[in-house]
């Protein structure tokens, strides 16, 4: 059983991931050896007194890298196992957030809240994701089927039709709200803190925990919408119990990070590739992969350079040949040729 | 006289205003094996899915099992009603066991237990699958994803079976395995229910035979059997031969 030895080995890498990245980021005030202190103080195991000093260290950690930390792995997890959710349930495995429109919708709804005063963000995001994905769907619809391309395409346009109106929205906020919008649109973690992390981590938990219970079922809904009825499963509420939570973590993670290019499309690709395609089995390997895979590439754009690259940008440069490596081995598999 | 393990009364059906089934009224025995013949478009599959609760009912009313299929939930019709669709390609390449394993999709709560397992071990071994379990199901031929799918029917544990064309894709081999495993159902107190094209294989191995005509249950008249061909000329709308075999008649088509 290679893969349920492969799946074992994912399942231990969060926590070692999680703590590796306490020690990295550009401050020069908190070397290795003070976050083993903090660490170890906080264990009860090593002192740290609270000197000036101390308190600029405890700062960093606890205001700064945590929750950025938990901002990446959650983000990360959130955004593949709702892609993971998606392309099971429009049996798709080219689909993702970005191509059924939900990132653009969502962010448009969450540029829109920042603009307006007394919008709230997460539901303004979940609204306007959701509202973007039904409508490419519907758009997609024809005589009760949605081809494969027509669902890209519906999607390309949905999304180009809610990039249009977040541009209506930078064109008419002022300056200094623009840039935010800008560079939150580019995919950043750079503005992780705990009001960010806290206002998340109830939609994503929620849906996450959801997505993960009903993790089999998507394997009778994969399957297709006659197959799912004659076993005795009602194909159109189940898919609405799937794309409720999957949407929401999706545009809850948008409207915390912006919207982070190809991790939605590519990372549970990665993961079949790792465990098969068993949803029991890919739901939470990809909430363990998607979290540490892009926590380590925040990890890195956080050590390497000593300015901030929005952590989009890489996901997109990464992701990017490796769809292009998928395409060449012909392992999309867009159903029938 | 047991109650029939199918009743439908007064069933008609349309494709907005083309009109498929009109009027039919059938029993289908219980714990027997029943085909329906006829033409290509003349309304069998459309018929097999209104009793799968594939397709609305329209007017009229079918019971299975003596309860009204309308007030059934999703999950209790899974329970007593399978169904072969006419085969597709899935996107994902599940393997032939997760496949087998969404038959189970009435019985499980939320992931599949041990007894599951058992159960689509035991349907994948009845039907001669065993040793391709852990295959891609996208990689087999048709043949072999027909017997996948009759797998995840038997793994579904219906009382009642509906086959569309079961014999379709499949190579003489497998053909006499399926008749002879659907004749241990029969045994089992189950029901099947089949859509056939080869009206020998019906003559051979049917309990019960039933023609569909332009969406109208055929009854011979006059005392007629089935294979004669003036029945059969006039159902196909060809000419047929008949020719002794064993204590019945085979039939050629297309000769004069």
């Amino acid at each position: 059983m290679k893969s349920k030895d492969r799946a074992l080995a994912l399942y231990l890498i969060p926590a070692p991931m999680l703590l590796l990245s306490l020690f990295i980021g550009p401050s020069d005030a908190v070397s290795p050896s003070d976050v083993l202190q903090w660490i170890g103080s906080g264990l009860g195991i090593t002192a740290f007194p609270l000197i000036p000093e101390n308190s600029i260290i405890d700062a960093v950690i606890l205001e700064v890298r945590l929750p950025r930390i938990l901002l990446a792995f959650m983000v990360g997890a959130a955004m593949t196992v709702s892609g993971n959710s998606l392309q099971a349930l429009f049996r798709n495995p080219l689909v993702s957030q970005d191509i059924l429109g939900l990132s653009s919708g969502a962010a448009f709804g969450a540029a829109l809240a920042l603009c307006i005063p007394r919008i709230p963000i997460q539901p303004a995001a979940f609204i306007f994701g959701l509202l973007a994905v039904g409508l490419s769907y519907f758009l997609a619809r024809s005589r009760s089927q949605v081809s494969i391309v027509s669902l890209i395409l519906s999607g390309i346009i949905v999304s180009g039709i809610f990039t249009a109106l977040l541009t209506i929205v930078q064109f008419f906020t002022d300056p200094f709200k623009l840039q935010t919008i800008v560079h939150w649109t580019m995919g950043n973690l750079h503005h992780a803190d705990w009001t960010r992390v806290k206002s998340a981590a109830l939609p994503i938990c929620t849906g996450m925990m959801w997505l993960l219970l009903i993790r089999w079922r998507l394997n009778v809904i994969a399957l297709g919408d006659e197959e799912a009825r004659a076993v005795g499963l009602n194909p159109e509420k189940e898919k609405i119990f799937i794309l409720l939570p999957a949407t929401l973590i999706a545009s809850a993670s948008v409207a915390v990070a912006g919207i982070i290019g190809l991790v939605g499309l590519a990372f549970p690709h990665m993961v079949r590739l790792l465990v098969g395609h068993d949803n029991s089995k890919t739901q939470p390997v990809s909430l363990v992969f998607g979290g540490s895979v892009l926590l380590a590439v925040d990890n890195c754009s956080r050590a390497f350079a000593d300015f901030e690259i929005p952590i989009g940008i890489f996901t997109t440069l990464i992701g990017g040949p490796f769809f292009v490596y998928l395409l060449r081995q012909n392992r999309l598999n867009p159903g029938e040729k | 006289m047991p109650e029939p393990a199918i009743f439908i009364e007064g069933l008609q059906f349309a494709y907005g205003t083309h009109r498929i089934l009109h009027d039919i009224r059938l029993d289908i025995p219980h714990a027997e094996f029943s085909v329906i013949l006829g033409r290509n478009g003349c309304g069998k599959s459309t018929l097999l899915k209104l009793m799968a609760g594939l397709l609305p009912i329209q007017n009229g009313r079918i019971r299975v099992c003596g309860n009204d299929l309308v007030t059934m939930s999703h999950s209790q019709r899974g329970e007593m009603i399978g169904y072969l669709p006419q085969m597709h390609s899935p996107t994902f390449p599940f393997t032939v066991e997760e496949v087998v394993m969404t038959g189970r999709a009435s019985h499980v709560f939320l992931s599949p237990g041990k007894e599951d397992r058992e159960k689509v071990f035991q349907a994948m071994s009845l039907v001669g699958l065993g040793y391709l379990s852990k295959r891609p199901y996208t990689e087999l031929s048709g043949g072999e994803r027909q017997m996948v799918m009759i797998a995840r029917l038997l793994a579904q544990e219906p009382r009642v079976i509906l086959l569309d064309e079961p014999l379709t894709h499949l190579d003489p081999a497998n053909q006499a395995r399926l008749l002879l495993l659907i004749k241990a159902l029969i045994k089992r107190e189950l029901t099947v229910l089949a859509v056939l094209h080869d009206p020998n294989t019906a003559f051979l191995f049917a309990d019960h035979l039933f023609f569909l005509e332009e969406g109208s249950v055929y009854t011979p008249q006059d005392g007629r059997e089935p294979w004669d061909p003036e029945v059969l000329s006039r159902v196909y709308g060809t000419s047929f031969e008949s020719i002794p075999y064993k204590s019945r008649f085979l039939v050629i088509p297309g000769s004069d």
